[in-house]
């Protein structure tokens, strides 16, 4: 779960009110209990966190307006002191310094190293907010979590007396409520404040806390001041508006390491790091040797490092991310994908500093909804309810008419079936079988007034049993069964179908939907490879489309005769031919594995979307309604959940070698 | 060839083309370190500091000054033969310096604008790096260099370990220290994005961009950057002043710079 819970307005225990000219009283009860006070305070044109020696330094009056690669400080038309949100420093810099002498190492007359021993002076952070908090508790996980850790971290961390500030407003490049981790607080400090009108509402979550908030000089708040605080933090969810759709934002970013818009984005990104820099929860570090000219004293010291150093993943062999788009997509892969895996949590906070700070303008909320959109749901058959789904129950049909395509394949035109297979849509497929031979899954080549075609290659006993048939043989069918093509969601785009071979089969009901509707497209095209034009299915049919205005067709062959006048090479030679904005192009693809393979790699390095490409796989089929688990490819089940599937949907899982 | 065996100082000479001597100038201001470096290098050639003179070979020599008259291309030859080490240091003598302006500008004109009797001044039509005319085999950037970097290149050279110079961009060092970018909050011109690390971010600790004077790192986006600068509102022509610093003549700026100039023209 993602999401932050929504507030309640219960929690009202304990509750102290603070007038805003006593604010001073919390600085110096802070000071007073030994600790160095870190707050906001203006400098350099921003509100930064800097040491505080009193209440005269906290930026009362002053926010900040922040948007991609800008922020500025504006006048507040009131006093609030918390009146803006994160700036350009964050906590970390005080928990995990940029720079931080590690060890030292001599060798005149002894010979050693040496760790210094972590020194943390007690500190309290004043106005630490939600993202805030949980940036710290990443960080906690980071470097305490696991087996090893950073003992330095783990005392500057011990230090650290918190007092959270909850956001009462919101910048446009916050995304806290997305992330889950705020505006409200909902632990991890010692003092908690809430700004209204006249000052603060204080909660103490703990002894060290209570002790200051003991000394200051409160009343209990009144039923008001108590509810105003309350709703201030909860217009600032309302300020932020919907939260974005980061379920499952891990595996997504998974499937997508080969998306195109890596490198667009990397032809903006000028590879400064600030984003990593101002990341409240980047850790990444080098180190740095120091020594006197005679190499017998040295010292060592750790500086913050960003993965976008083109240095970074080098080795003596060659450079691990040696393209500034392997360099984003570690960035953002990390931050949203791969942190999951490593620390259970995402290493985003939603605090917006990367977009904010990077002189670029690049937002990463932006990226994510490019590369990473939510996943549509599966496309299921709707209208149709399969006839004599379970195995074993056929519904009879003929055989009107077999006509030979190719040597070994034919076209089975069924009469006398059942209207449910009438009702069936492009990409669907049948179970068909004869008495003594298992039934197999053939697709629907064509939907006729009467009946449908199937086309079969004769590969084994059961398709060879099937394209011996002679017109009048009776055979069982089950189905339609599986998913179908979404035809109506190329409406207004380029429709674009790539077949190989025989995958023009389950192919040919979607051409003829898209030719009796071409005007509702851009565009519609027909790319077909095969073999050699011997193996070319439909021959009559692709003369007609070809003669036809409706649907544009380039037709190639691997090798050939003399006798033949067309292109010759693999199907994706023919994609010299899209010269369309292919941000807008609906592709369906089915061929042999390679094919598809190479089809859909050609598509997206156009710029073809994956949730706008359209796979059909071919698995072995037994049951054919998700019984029998022959089919299955990772968590889908080939013929339920496809055969056709948007290529978003496999990701990974296309492909793969020993799926 | 002749070095100097393990328990001799290296030799080290200091060699000078066109420049203002403010990187030699830099070698004289290593107060602290100065005696040591004497005490631990025999430098028989510095032109800024002795009139002494020693022929070759040797260890390292250090160059200053960009190739800008005729004679320049055999001397540097000349030296690079009797050189082991040889490296470049400041911005004139690694990317041409800010004499590189004139090799977008007609020599002559240029010439006669700023000398009395230009026909009595022999100089190149450009004004070149040096590794566009023999091999270097390291660089110390800036205008001028960071005495930090040459304390670590000659202890490096010394201990027998690579040199710890980085080439990261100038904004690393602002954020490390805790800078709030100019850009960003204040809406100035920098060239930090671009711009290799080593000054310890000089120019924005005093509120004011980088002027880009250590050059552009390894692989820097200065398309997207000056794209940037003018999607800022700024016109192509101070955009392209922006590049056309002490660096403007290295790659990728002296492209930007080239493509900038005929937006305008
Ligand atoms: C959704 C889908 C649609 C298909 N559409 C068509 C089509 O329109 N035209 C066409 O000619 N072929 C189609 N096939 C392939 C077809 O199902 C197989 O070629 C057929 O099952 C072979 O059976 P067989 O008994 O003749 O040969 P076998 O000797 O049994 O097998 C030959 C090859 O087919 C594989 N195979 C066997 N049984 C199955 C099975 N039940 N499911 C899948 N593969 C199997 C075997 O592993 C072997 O590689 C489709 C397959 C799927 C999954
Ligand atoms: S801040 Fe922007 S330009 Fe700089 S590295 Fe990050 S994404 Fe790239
Ligand atoms: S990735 Fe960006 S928004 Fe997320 S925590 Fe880091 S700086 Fe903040
Ligand atoms: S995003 Fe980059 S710099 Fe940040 S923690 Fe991950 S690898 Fe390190
Ligand atoms: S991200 Fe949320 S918690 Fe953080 S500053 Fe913005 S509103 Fe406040
Ligand atoms: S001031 Fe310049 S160098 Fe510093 S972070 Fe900003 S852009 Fe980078
Ligand atoms: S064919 Fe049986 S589960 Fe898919």
């Amino acid at each position: 779960m993602i999401t932050t819970p929504a507030p309640s307005h219960a929690a009202a225990a304990r509750q102290w009110f603070l007038a805003r000219a006593d604010l001073g009283a919390l600085i110096d009860g802070l000071r007073d209990s030994g600790r160095r006070v870190i707050g906001p305070t203006i400098r350099e044109n921003a509100i930064v966190y800097d040491e505080i020696q009193s209440a005269a330094d906290l930026p009362a009056g002053w926010r900040d307006e922040q948007a991609a690669g800008r922020y500025r400080l504006e006048r507040r038309a009131d006093e609030r002191v918390f009146g803006y949100t994160v700036g350009p420093t964050s906590w970390k810099r005080f928990t995990f310094p940029p720079n931080l002498p590690i060890a030292s190492a001599h060798r005149t007359g002894s010979f050693g190293f040496e760790q210094p021993t972590p020194d943390a002076p007690p500190v309290a952070f004043l106005g630490v907010r939600a993202c805030e908090i949980a940036a710290l508790e990443i960080q906690d996980r980071v470097f305490l979590g696991g087996q090893f850790t950073d003992e330095d971290f783990r005392a500057r961390r011990a230090a650290a007396f918190i007092v959270a500030v909850q956001c009462t407003t919101s910048s446009s490049t916050c995304f806290c409520t997305s992330m889950g981790t705020g505006p409200e607080v909902h632990g991890g400090y010692d003092i908690l404040m809430t700004e209204i009108d006249e000052g603060f509402v204080v909660h103490a979550g703990s002894p060290e806390g209570a002790a200051i908030v003991a000394k200051l000089p409160t009343r209990r708040p009144s039923h008001a001041e108590a509810g105003a605080a309350v709703d201030n933090v909860e217009s600032v969810r309302t300020q932020m508006g919907e939260p974005l759709p980061m379920a499952g934002i891990n595996e997504r970013l998974k499937l997508q390491l080969d998306h195109p818009r890596w490198a667009m984005v990397a032809d903006r990104c000028v590879e400064c790091g600030n984003c990593t820099m101002s990341c409240p929860t980047c850790f990444c570090t080098s180190v740095v040797e120091r020594s006197d000219m005679e190499g017998r004293r040295s010292t060592t010291e750790r500086q913050w490092d960003s993965c976008f150093d083109v240095a970074f993943a080098k080795v003596a062999g060659g450079d691990f991310r040696s393209r500034p788009r392997d360099r984003y997509r570690q960035w953002l892969t990390h931050k949203f994908s791969t942190w999951f895996d490593q620390f259970g949590s995402s290493g985003c906070v939603g605090c917006g500093r990367c977009i904010t700070w990077c002189p670029v303008a690049i937002d990463v909320r932006e990226e994510l909804a490019a590369i990473a959109p939510p996943i549509a749901p599966v496309i299921r058959p709707v209208a149709v309810e399969p006839v004599a789904a379970s195995p074993g129950s056929y519904s009879i049909a003929r055989v009107a008419t077999i006509r030979p395509e190719t040597e070994d394949t034919s076209t089975l035109t069924l009469t006398d079936v059942d209207p449910a297979f009438l009702a069936g849509r492009p990409g669907q497929f049948v179970m068909i079988a004869l008495p003594a031979f298992p039934a197999v899954p053939i697709s629907i080549s064509r939907f006729r007034a009467n009946g449908i075609d199937l086309t079969i290659r004769a590969v084994g006993p059961t398709s060879t049993a099937l394209t011996n048939l002679h017109p009048g043989a009776k055979v069982g069918l089950r189905g339609p069964l599986g998913t179908f093509w979404p035809v109506e969601e190329a409406y207004g785009r380029h429709a674009v179908v790539v077949a190989g071979g025989v995958g023009l089969s389950p192919l040919h009901g979607l051409v003829d939907a898209l030719v009796a509707n071409h005007d509702r497209f851009e565009s519609v095209s027909l790319f077909y490879g095969s073999r050699t034009p011997e193996d070319q299915l439909f021959r009559d049919d692709l003369a007609a489309w070809s003669t036809g205005k409706a649907i544009d067709v380039a037709i190639t062959v691997d090798r050939a005769g003399p006798e033949w006048k067309g292109r010759v090479g693999v199907v994706t030679t023919l994609f010299d031919m899209i010269s369309w904005d292919c941000t807008k192009v609906t592709a369906f693809v089915v061929g042999p594995e390679r094919m598809m393979q190479a089809s859909v790699q050609g598509l997206i390095s156009k710029g073809v979307p994956a949730d706008r490409i359209c796979v059909s796989m071919e698995r072995h089929m037994e049951c054919g309604i998700g019984l029998c688990g022959h089919c299955q490819m990772g968590g889908r089940f080939v013929c339920k959940d496809g055969p056709v599937f948007r290529l978003n949907e496999l990701g990974d899982l296309f492909n793969r070698e020993g799926i | 060839m002749a070095t100097t065996g393990r328990t001799a100082r290296p030799r080290v000479a200091v060699a000078k083309f066109a420049s203002c001597d403010g990187c030699q100038l830099t070698i004289l201001d290593l107060e602290d370190e100065l005696l040591e470096i004497v005490s631990r290098f025999d430098i028989v050639e510095f032109p800024e500091a002795t009139s002494r003179r020693s022929p070759g070979p040797y260890d390292i020599v250090f160059v200053e000054g960009s190739i800008s008259a005729p004679e320049h291309i055999d001397q540097i030859k000349e030296l690079r033969k009797q050189a082991r080490v040889l490296v470049t240091i400041g911005a004139c003598a690694t990317a041409g310096g800010i004499q590189a302006l004139r090799n977008w500008a007609d020599h002559d004109a240029y010439r006669a604008a700023v000398y009395a009797h230009p026909e009595w001044i022999e100089s190149l039509a450009t004004a070149t790096p040096v590794a566009e005319h023999v091999k270097v085999d390291a660089e110390l950037r800036g205008c001028p260099i960071d005495p930090g970097q040459l304390t670590e290149l000659l202890t490096a050279v010394l201990v027998g370990r690579r040199p710890q110079i980085r080439d990261e961009a100038v904004c690393r060092e602002c954020k490390r220290k805790g800078i709030v970018c100019l850009v960003v909050a204040s809406g100035e011109a920098c060239m930090g994005p671009v711009t290799t690390s080593g000054c310890n971010a000089l120019c924005p600790t005093y509120d004011r961009g980088c002027y880009g004077c250590f050059g552009p790192r390894a692989n820097a986006n200065a398309k997207s950057w000056s794209a940037g600068l003018l999607k800022s509102g700024r016109p192509p022509e101070e955009v392209r002043r922006i590049f056309a610093g002490f660096t403007g003549y290295a790659e990728p700026f002296r492209s930007v710079i080239t493509e900038l100039g005929k937006a305008k023209g």
